[in-house]
């Protein structure tokens, strides 16, 4: 596939984010990929090590993708699920299993840049084994206009002694509606770090995004941070779950969020359970403004309160 | 001068109490001019009036910076007249890169990265292993400080206003400091030091002694301390330590009359 192939929108579309898509397209880079537009597979690269594969369905597809026992790759997967329409429904199935004792980082990249109208639904299954290393980080654009339905449901099993990194970015462009739902499995000795970040924009943004990580192994120990800002109207719930179900399992959640302008609303949710007497669970919110130590700081370097506001939430909704 | 109060009163929020009374004294275009006074003395207060933080409105009296009449002016404001402060305990912030908090108040950002580098020297803090950090907790007390120490040079102001850069920091790492205000004044900034250490206080030229929110006195450095030394009834310490080997001996009588005015021996 030549780079004309792929709508130049989406090509473009992750430019706020630093990303170029192009870097990833089939004979770019040395990474294994998988390229949609809309509903139609655009490209697949397959490398040693892992399995790639699609399979087209009526509203969507379904994405396979196997990382073989012990393979460490140490170029991303990726994979990217573009629409250039404005409407329509896309429906997405990924099935991705990290066997046992493999290092890999999967960056998905959703990019609906003239969305109106358009539904994105993802329903995913994560399967990770035995001493994994497994990065997935999933950037968002749904365009500026807020006009997009975005649906992801996310089922994520870590095994014994991985190491699970999580980041979902929406910060960039207009939301629109957005709805997201995470289950965070993790066995014994895992590791787990969620990291989300969004930005509602404007009155007709709405995200709700629930992260739950239930700690059912002996020693598990995730850190949820949930971040957000909202401004001029728009409207972010961040509900971050976690529970110590496990001897000695450590959680903690935390929920950091920005209101800017009038009619914007943010809301946290933090919910911890325990149901192990050895376990241990912890979560702290803030929400509203950012301190004014943190503004003074900037505003003493001859920013304004403003400008000083827009740097500490760029800080905020980096990822790291 | 550069920086003039005139008169200074600065009520506590609810207005009820005083913590800085009636203060007025300048500091020299190009000087290091230490602020000294005991813990809860006002010093910080004083700094934060200075600067112009919210919350720190003078009752009464006026500030000038560089002849202009400063006292009704913003935080923001004062800052773009050429003036910071560096902060006691500065805030630890994720996610914000130690080269864009430097670069933050650089008036020009061309070779950006260079400058970075430079403030970094300046501060004795090896560029490469601090450009990819943030200033979150992961950063150690002193490297905070040296952090924020650069990001105030970086903005090549004209005066600096420095809260106890020496707090908690070791001894070897106070000799550091001392190498680095050097370096800050040869930038011809000009240091406001806020300190009770006199060890530190010896590198500046002028200073100024406030004692629970009053001014008695502002001359040259090792005078001020000398009266810190006589109201706090430190005479062994003062004969011992600070006037020896440095030109500035002052003969005994004149340690006891200055002692005896201030009802100490
Ligand atoms: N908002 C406030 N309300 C009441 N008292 C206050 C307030 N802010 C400061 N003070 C008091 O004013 C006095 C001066 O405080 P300040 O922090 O300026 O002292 P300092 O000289 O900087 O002390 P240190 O050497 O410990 O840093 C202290 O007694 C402090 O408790
Ligand atoms: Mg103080």
């Amino acid at each position: 596939m030549t780079d004309s192939d792929y709508p130049e929108e989406i090509l473009q579309s992750l430019e706020d984010y630093n990303i170029d898509i192009r870097d990833f397209l089939p004979g770019h880079g040395g990474g294994a990929k998988l390229l949609l537009d809309f509903n139609k597979i655009k490209g697949v690269e397959q490398i040693e090590g892992i399995i790639l594969k699609g399979r087209e369905i009526p509203n969507g597809i379904v994405a396979d993708v196997v990382i073989k026992e012990g393979t460490k790759l140490e170029e991303p997967v990726h994979l990217c699920f573009g629409v250039s329409k404005e409407t329509g429904i896309q429906e997405i199935f990924p099935r991705i299993i990290a066997e046992d004792n493999t290092e890999v980082k999967v960056q998905a990249h959703c990019s609906f840049p003239k969305a109106n109208g358009l539904i994105h639904k993802m329903f995913g299954h994560f399967y990770i084994g035995k001493n994994c290393n497994f990065n997935y980080s999933e950037t968002h654009y749904h365009g500026e206009n807020s006009g997009a339905l975005v649906a992801p449901v996310g089922y994520m099993y870590v095994g014994e002694n991985s190491v699970f990194e999580n980041n979902f970015n929406l910060t960039k462009g207009t939301p629109g509606k957005v709805k997201i739902m995470l289950d965070i499995y993790a066995m014994e000795n895992s590791v787990i770090r969620s990291n989300i970040r969004a930005f509602g924009k404007n009155i007709k943004d709405s995200v709700r995004i629930r992260d739950a990580i239930y700690l059912e192994g002996k020693n598990a120990r995730s850190v949820l941070k949930m971040k957000a800002a909202a401004r001029d109207g728009g409207e972010v719930l961040m509900y971050g779950i976690t529970e110590g179900n496990a001897p000695n399992c450590n959680g903690h959640v935390e929920c950091s969020e920005i209101v800017l302008g009038k009619g914007s609303i943010c809301r946290a949710r933090p919910f911890i359970r325990a149901t192990d007497p050895m376990s241990s669970v912890s979560h702290e919110a803030s929400l509203g403004r950012f301190p004014q130590k943190w503004l003074d700081e900037i505003m003493a370097k001859g920013l304004n309160e403003e400008e000083a506001t827009e740097i500490l939430i760029e800080a905020m909704l980096r990822e790291e | 001068m550069l920086l003039e109060l005139k008169d200074i009163t600065i009520p506590t929020e609810d207005g009820k109490c005083v913590i800085v009374n009636n203060v007025s004294f300048g500091v020299k275009e190009g000087s290091i001019h230490a602020v000294i006074g005991p813990n809860g003395s006002g010093k910080s207060t004083l700094a934060y009036t200075i600067m112009g933080l919210k919350m720190y409105n003078p009752s009464q009296g006026k500030i000038y910076f560089d002849g202009i009449d400063i006292t009704n002016m913003t935080l923001t404001e004062r800052a773009k007249l050429g003036m910071t402060l560096a902060w006691q305990e500065p805030a630890r912030i994720d996610g914000l890169t130690v080269p864009n908090y430097i670069a933050l108040g650089m008036k020009d950002k061309t070779n950006l990265k260079e400058k970075v580098i430079e403030a970094l020297e300046i501060v004795n803090l090896e560029p490469e292993r601090y450009l990819t950090r943030t200033i979150d907790e992961s950063l150690s007390g002193g490297e905070r400080k040296r952090v924020e120490l650069a990001a105030a040079i970086a903005m090549r102001p004209r005066l600096i206003i420095l809260d106890e850069p020496d707090s908690g920091l070791d001894m070897i790492v106070i000799e550091d400091f001392l190498n680095i205000f050097n370096k800050i004044k040869n930038l011809e900034m000009t240091i406001l030091l806020i300190t009770h250490r006199e060890d530190i206080g010896m590198v500046a030229d002028y200073g100024t002694l406030i004692w629970r929110g009053n001014h008695i006195i502002t001359d040259e450095f090792p005078k001020v301390m000398l009266r810190y030394c006589a109201k706090a009834g430190l005479k062994e310490f003062c004969k011992r330590t600070l006037f020896k080997n440095d030109g500035t001996c002052f003969d005994e009588d004149y340690i006891d009359r200055i002692f005896r005015e201030e009802g100490s021996s």
